[in-house]
């Protein structure tokens, strides 16, 4: 025991010296993270706006001049989604010149509202009504005979590289001001027959208002918590990725103790080799641990100084750093892992660098997780990375305590709990003495 | 206290790595004294190495056994690990740590602290004549002042046995006598050498018993001297060499 405290205190300590000697190295852990937080949510910090600010364009030709098509057509100009265009070069945009424009890549979506749309929904409503009155009443509407109407109809042309998320967009604007407008046109024909048979003239067409208000809130249960912005998403996720990138220099530092025959001779000396490999856990971790504060303290204080959202920490801190001390022991010890598996430095580089892009493809750094598809969400469970940032939109998202990212800590901690151990044993049983 | 005449004991070792055609040590026996100064001399892949990495416990046999005072490294390691010390063939040392802190981490490796730890650092870096350089990175070091950083950082915890491979290989008059001197010095303490060497001259002067091995296989064992004297045509351990391994020492 004695012998163990003093080996793994030595190595802590020769680890943090050759830290502190790698005066590039040591600049290339905290620059290099602290620059891609800062490019990377300034770049998606724009790709954000387009997706929440900038409106998107949408070609409209509207061939029903009657209440349906205009009430369309205003629905969408008044959305905060959409800029609606309906005509190009000073001349009223024609079906062919919408479908054109579209094909050519030119605008993503053109809407077209056949003719007739506002007659055919009155007429149709009328039919309806018919089939409903008794027969006594089947002159309310005049003598003519109504028959069933097509139904009116809107065509949507879309680019076939529109994104599926602006597709669902539209189309659900689309349905909503179709609902609206289709009670506002029964709402008319009802009033019609309301004077026609009881003599009550209703004072004015009604149902321009919503009965059922949506409001969209970020389930959090408290006031103050902000809604998710750029900064939320891409600080934590770059921040992971920094600390799991760490993973090179910890598995090259393995890698060259092997080869430098150190591990060996280290190997020639009394005790367990987990005293040096806990030497190395705890320096590195120290390193991931001040790394991801720096970048954190980056999104609170750096980055509204680029004009960008303030990173709201959110106010459990413990949970905050109870987190970030596991993410960064999770990162450990996959460093080991690889520096005691790989055979060399270009292996543990290139397998290192490697598996931590797709951890990070999969578990959400680069695509948030709620924009891919089924089967990735599943998988994106699978990754490391996935469980860090979940915690950590947990936490700012959601106000979290510790209590409730519980459960991030237990897999983030089990993680690294194994690969140390896989790395021990490999270390240990690639050779056996006699 | 009498010497132990089986200090270390080798018996029918063999040793075959994975996917090699030939063992690299085949049949080894080989008992050693305490007290002597044991010269393993062979040439190039002759086994040299791999016979020290078993005794060291660094890698395992596929057959036979080895003892170290009568201990085996698989039931006693750390025991065996306090008795031996280890100078391996290539520089096992920090590039980026200076001298004296290269020696202090490798002596708390064993358990030394404090002043006894400093103050033992201290005394072999002057013996060496290492004093006025002990704060400058091995890195830039020469590659005999290196190789005798790499010797001191294996008798820190002062082992009964000292392992050496090739300790003096690719360093000038100077240093090798510095550590020749001191193999000599050790040994007259009470510390037992197993050195293994290219050097047929040195091993001829130092070593109290010589062994060669060529193919893994043990070609002859004894004192030089006798070595000498019953193998017709010999005049040293140079001709010796030559024709039990029918190989020029350095091809
Ligand atoms: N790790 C290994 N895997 C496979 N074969 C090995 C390994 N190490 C050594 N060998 C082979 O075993 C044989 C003995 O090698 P060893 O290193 O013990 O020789 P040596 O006497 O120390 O040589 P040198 O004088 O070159 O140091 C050689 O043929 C070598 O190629
Ligand atoms: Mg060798």
């Amino acid at each position: 025991m004695w012998l163990f405290l003093i080996k793994y205190t030595a190595s802590t300590y020769k680890e943090t010296l050759l830290l502190l000697r790698d005066r590039a190295g040591l600049a290339m852990l905290f620059i290099m993270p602290a620059a891609l937080v800062m490019i990377m949510t300034l770049l998606q910090d724009s790709t954000f706006k387009v997706l929440e600010e900038k409106k998107l364009s949408v070609l409209v030709v509207n061939q029903d001049a009657d209440t349906f098509g205009i009430n369309i057509v205003d629905g969408l100009k008044q959305s905060k989604f959409f800029h609606v265009i309906d005509s190009l070069n000073g001349k009223v945009l024609t079906e062919s010149a919408l479908r054109e424009q579209v094909a050519a890549g030119d605008y993503q979506i053109g809407i077209v509202v056949r003719p007739n749309a506002t007659r055919n929904i009155r007429e149709n409503m009328k039919y309806n009504m018919l089939q409903q009155l008794p027969d006594e009443h089947s002159d309310v509407f005049g003598s003519d005979s109504i028959a069933l109407s097509p139904p009116a109809s809107i065509e949507v042309f879309f680019d076939p590289v529109t994104k599926n998320s602006f597709k669902q967009a539209i189309i659900s604007a689309l349905r909503e001001y179709s609902s609206l407008v289709e009670a506002k046109v029964m709402f008319g024909v009802y009033s019609g027959v309301f004077e026609d048979m009881l003599g009550i003239k209703l004072k004015q067409q009604g149902m321009s208002t919503r009965m059922v208000n949506i409001n969209e809130q970020y389930a959090s249960t408290d006031e103050h918590l902000a809604v998710p912005n750029s900064v939320q998403h891409n600080v934590p996720a770059w921040a992971v990725f920094a600390m799991f990138f760490v993973v090179i220099p910890l598995a090259g530092n393995l890698i060259k103790e092997r080869e430098s025959g150190v591990s060996l001779r280290l190997r020639t000396m009394p005790g367990s080799d987990l005293a040096m490999i806990m030497g190395k856990v705890t320096t590195y971790f120290m390193v991931i641990l001040s790394q991801a504060i720096l970048m954190l303290l980056i999104g609170i204080y750096l980055l509204p100084l680029l004009g960008l959202p303030q990173l709201k920490p959110g106010h459990h801190y413990l949970a905050l750093f109870v987190l970030t001390a596991t993410i960064s022991l999770a990162a450990t010890g996959y460093g080991i892992l690889i520096g005691t598996i790989a055979g060399s430095q270009e292996q543990s580089a290139i397998f290192g660098s490697i598996s931590v892009v797709i951890l990070a493809a999969i578990g959400g750094v680069w695509i948030p997780v709620f924009m891919m598809s089924g089967v990735m969400q599943v998988v994106t469970k699978l990754s490391p990375l996935n469980w860090s940032l979940n915690g950590y939109y947990d936490i700012f998202l959601r106000n979290a305590n510790l209590m409730d990212i519980l459960p991030n800590l237990t897999a983030l901690f089990l993680f690294f709990v194994t690969c140390v151990s896989i790395g021990w044993w490999v270390n240990t049983h690639k050779n056996q003495p006699v | 206290m009498t010497n132990k005449q089986d200090f270390i004991e080798i018996k029918g070792l063999i040793k075959r790595y994975p996917h090699a055609e030939a063992n690299a040590v085949d049949h080894l026996d080989l008992t050693i004294a305490q007290g002597e100064i044991f010269g393993l001399l062979g040439p190039n892949g002759a086994g040299k190495t791999t016979t020290l990495s078993i005794l060291c416990g660094l890698i395992s046999a596929t057959a036979g056994s080895v003892s170290i005072d009568g201990l085996s490294m698989k039931s006693h390691p750390d025991q065996v690990k306090q008795l031996i010390g280890v100078v391996p063939q290539e520089i096992a040392l920090f590039d980026k740590l200076t001298a004296r802190e290269n020696l202090l981490y490798f002596g708390q490796m064993y358990g030394l602290t404090g002043k006894s730890l400093r103050n033992n650092v201290e005394n072999y870096l002057r013996r060496f004549g290492l004093t006025d350089r002990k704060n400058h990175r091995i890195g830039n070091f020469s590659g005999g002042m290196k190789r005798r950083i790499n010797l001191i950082a294996g008798i820190l915890h002062q082992p009964k046995i000292l392992f050496l491979d090739e300790p003096t290989v690719g360093i000038d008059v100077h240093s090798t006598n510095v550590i020749l001197e001191f193999l000599r010095e050790i040994n007259q303490q009470g510390t037992t050498i197993l050195y293994t060497s290219h050097h047929m001259n040195e091993a001829e002067n130092l070593c109290s018993r010589i062994a060669v091995i060529d193919y893994g296989k043990l070609m002859a064992v004894g004192i030089p001297a006798e070595l000498i004297r019953s193998h017709a045509g010999c005049e040293n351990l140079e001709d010796l060499f030559l024709q039990l391994t029918g190989r020029k020492l350095r091809d």
